[in-house]
């Protein structure tokens, strides 16, 4: 697995996570109590044995890099390995321009250096486990130009919108790539993981270049994909695709369900993330948790039904916390009922004893916000 | 090398024998405790805390575990450049291999690591305690009185000071008298075990000590006593806070369940004063539609399906659907499966309870299940 470059790519345009995407990129979005998004591409990477690894981050890079540090916490060797983070150095004259083709380009001597001779492309909103080594032995016994990971839904009128479905052949050949509109319940959607040889991958980065300075690595791939000898590659078990904030709510509730979210943590597949070195959490003797996933360091003396608590999360006397997320460090005031509700990190909900969203809606409470 | 203002040296060689099973094959410092941690961490991320960058770490009884355990320096922020923790357990030397004969010896036989950092001082401290304690404020104390030896105290009740180590003192703090285990003592000041000594005064004391031939090599009986006859300044330093010796199965359940019933006294939750540990990959705790707690202190990794009251549980414990756990402290990896019924126990890690089994009892003395029941 020495031979393969990891590359964290820039989530797609589409991906927007209204109101979280405002304080921190994609790849950091806080997730499930104790994770952030890209904990599962880069585990998948070094539980796989890639050593090297490229992350390359748009916007605000701050909380990437605090988050990543040297790669240790992923079994990144500081020597034999190596975790990179690249950001566009370049100001581009306009957003339409800022997309990865401009930052691949503007890093190519890190791509053209490294002396792998292959590339496994990732992005961090896709929540999945797979082994990678296996994707490898089959992208080299079938000779393919291209491998993509995809996943077998039932549920693409609901979720995976905007993202790309791929008409498979019986022998898993892609034969078209087109964008999920929703349309249709059972598609082959596309994970936008795709593993090449590092030659057709910078390649394709100049190609898409020439073509149009507007386009994606992903717009070069669904032209090119009939010429391309280009296969699927299955993904089994749970696989979420975290590109709204109605989803990133479902996915982290859905996930509350013990039985789904042990497809996600086999402890043979550790999902790496960085310790923050809390103490464990105490509940106190007025405490009454069901059905609910909670990160360390909290101190809980309120009711927590179906909800996802981060970090050193305070509940008070009294406070009901129904079917919500509460980021790192939020405290929810005396009395407080909380239900459908995204707090950010930070925040203080103590004043409005009722906040409840509309059925079918979420309400979503800023970072540092005192209501 | 760069010079060091103060080294740690923590002696870590003891077995702690009164926690039976618990230290068969790890030494007392290595004992799990609170939910996370091992008793080591607290005095290393103490050090951590208080700015300490070199630490010898001296062990002796059941230490492999214990010697990759405190290796792993990173854990407690101390892999920089000119930090690190090292392990010192007894070598073969020119002279033969010696264990190590007593507190005081462990050290003798490292002059020489300690020599390569220069240090003006050394704190000495025990792997055995649980308490947060600045050093750095020590150490300010010891610079201030020009003391050669300080030694922590604290204030215990009157009538328990006959089970400790008692510093006599006068008002300034100056100690005139050490009484080990007095039966009528004078003061109720007890050592605590944690001594910043100005190195050139302890290396001296040491060369000599341990010529002397019937001599225990022990800080307590050997020590201290030739530095208070050979008048030099010993100074006490009173610490107030929470302070526990675990060395019984009975004391290991009673701090635990501090942790519950005391966070006023003992609170983990300072993010001015965090107590490092080792990093293991686990999911958050997950909390069952069927489960109750009530009173507990609860570590990631776990999945609650049952009913905890009062219980400290560590990381990736099960408790399964209609088990119920009650004042009991379940060590990582544990597992009560259906129906069982845990009480009043301490709960060795990896150990698993089988369906509607009960182990232990609602008023009977703390038990410790270490083979699967």
């Amino acid at each position: 697995m020495n031979n393969i470059l990891g590359l964290i790519n820039y989530d797609d345009a589409s991906v927007k996570v209204q109101g979280l995407d405002n304080y921190r990129p994609i790849p950091s979005l806080s997730f499930l109590a104790r994770y952030r998004l890209i904990d599962f591409a880069i585990s998948n990477m070094t539980n796989s044995g890639i050593r090297h690894i490229q992350v390359y981050v748009k916007h605000k890079p701050r909380s990437v890099i605090e988050h990543l540090g040297s790669g240790r916490q992923y079994n990144i060797n500081s020597k034999q390995g190596k975790l990179r983070i690249l950001t566009g150095e370049e100001a581009t004259q306009s957003e339409a321009y800022n997309h990865d083709i401009t930052a691949f380009l503007q890093n190519m001597r890190f791509i053209e250096d490294a002396k792998q001779e292959y590339v496994m492309i990732m992005p961090s909103h896709m929540i999945y486990t797979v082994n990678l080594e296996e994707v490898y032995q089959q992208h080299l016994e079938s000779k393919v130009d291209v491998t993509v990971l995809y996943k077998t839904v039932n549920n693409a009128h609901e979720s995976f919108i905007g993202v790309d479905t791929l008409k498979l052949s019986d022998k898993k050949q892609v034969e078209e790539i087109e964008v999920n509109r929703g349309k249709y319940k059972n598609r082959h959607v596309s994970l936008a993981a795709y593993m090449m040889s590092k030659e057709l991958f910078i390649h394709l980065i100049h190609l898409a270049d020439n073509i149009s300075s507007f386009y994606t690595l992903r717009d070069v791939l669904q032209e090119q994909a009939p010429l391309l000898n280009m296969v699927g590659y299955p993904v089994k078990g749970y696989v979420a695709c975290i590109n709204s904030l109605d989803e990133y709510y479902r996915v982290n509730m859905e996930l509350t369900d013990y039985e789904i979210g042990k497809q996600l943590f086999n402890p043979d597949w550790p999902i790496h993330t960085r310790t923050s070195d809390s103490c464990p959490t105490q509940y106190t003797p007025d405490a009454r948790v069901k059905k609910s996933v909670i990160a360390n360091g909290c101190y809980i003396e309120g009711t927590i039904i179906n909800s996802v608590l981060g970090r050193g999360v305070i509940v008070k006397q009294g406070a009901v916390i129904e079917d919500s997320i509460v980021l790192e460090g939020s405290v929810i005031g005396e009395n407080v009922h909380v239900k459908r509700v995204v707090v950010d990190k930070s925040a203080q909900v103590s004043k409005v004893k009722e906040l409840v969203a509309e059925e079918n809606s979420v309400l979503y409470v800023k970072r540092q916000d005192r209501v | 090398m760069r010079k060091h203002n103060m080294i740690a040296m923590i002696l870590a060689g003891g077995r702690g024998s009164r926690l039976f099973d618990l230290t068969n094959k790890v030494a007392k410092p290595a004992v799990y405790f609170g939910g996370k941690y091992r008793i080591i961490d607290f005095p290393l991320s103490n050090c951590a805390n208080s700015n300490i960058q070199v630490i010898g770490v001296l062990t002796q009884y059941e230490s492999v575990l214990l010697n990759s355990y405190v290796a792993q320096d990173q854990r407690w922020g101390l892999d920089a450049k000119d930090s690190g923790i090292y392990v010192l357990p007894p070598r073969e030397k020119s002279e033969g291999f010696g264990l190590y004969r007593g507190t005081a010896d462990a050290i003798t036989q490292n002059i020489d690591f300690v020599d390569q950092y220069d240090p003006d001082y050394v704190l000495i401290l025990s792997g055995d305690h649980i308490y947060k304690m600045d050093y750095d404020a020590m150490l300010e104390d010891h610079k201030k009185n020009k003391a050669d030896l300080t030694v922590a105290v604290l204030e215990v009740p009157l009538k328990d000071a006959s089970r400790f180590g008692i510093m006599n003192a006068h008002p300034d703090g100056q100690i005139y008298e050490f009484e080990e285990k007095p039966k009528n003592p004078k003061s109720n000041l007890a050592s605590m075990g944690i001594y910043i000594f100005s190195w050139p005064q302890l290396k001296k004391a040491l060369q000599d000590d341990v010529l002397i031939e019937d001599s225990e090599h022990d800080f307590g009986k050997n020590i201290i006593p030739t530095f208070l006859s050979e008048k030099k300044r010993l100074f006490a330093y009173r610490f107030k806070g929470y302070w526990k010796d675990v060395g019984t199965i009975d004391s290991l359940w009673e701090a635990n369940m501090d942790l519950i019933y005391h966070r006023d006294e003992i609170n983990l939750a300072d993010p001015a004063w965090k107590i490092y540990t080792e990093d293991i990959t686990v999911p958050p705790q997950y909390i069952g539609p069927e489960a109750s707690i009530e009173n507990a202190y609860i570590n990631q990794g776990c999945e609650i399906e049952g009913r905890v009251v009062n219980s400290v549980l560590f990381t990736g414990v099960k408790v399964e659907a209609g088990a119920v756990v009650k004042d009991s402290v379940l060590m990582p990896f544990s597992h009560v499966k259906k129906g069982a019924v845990v009480q009043r126990v301490i709960v060795a890690d990896e150990v698993c309870i089988s369906e509607d089994v009960t182990v232990g009892s609602e008023s009977g003395e703390i038990e410790l299940i270490s083979q699967n029941a």
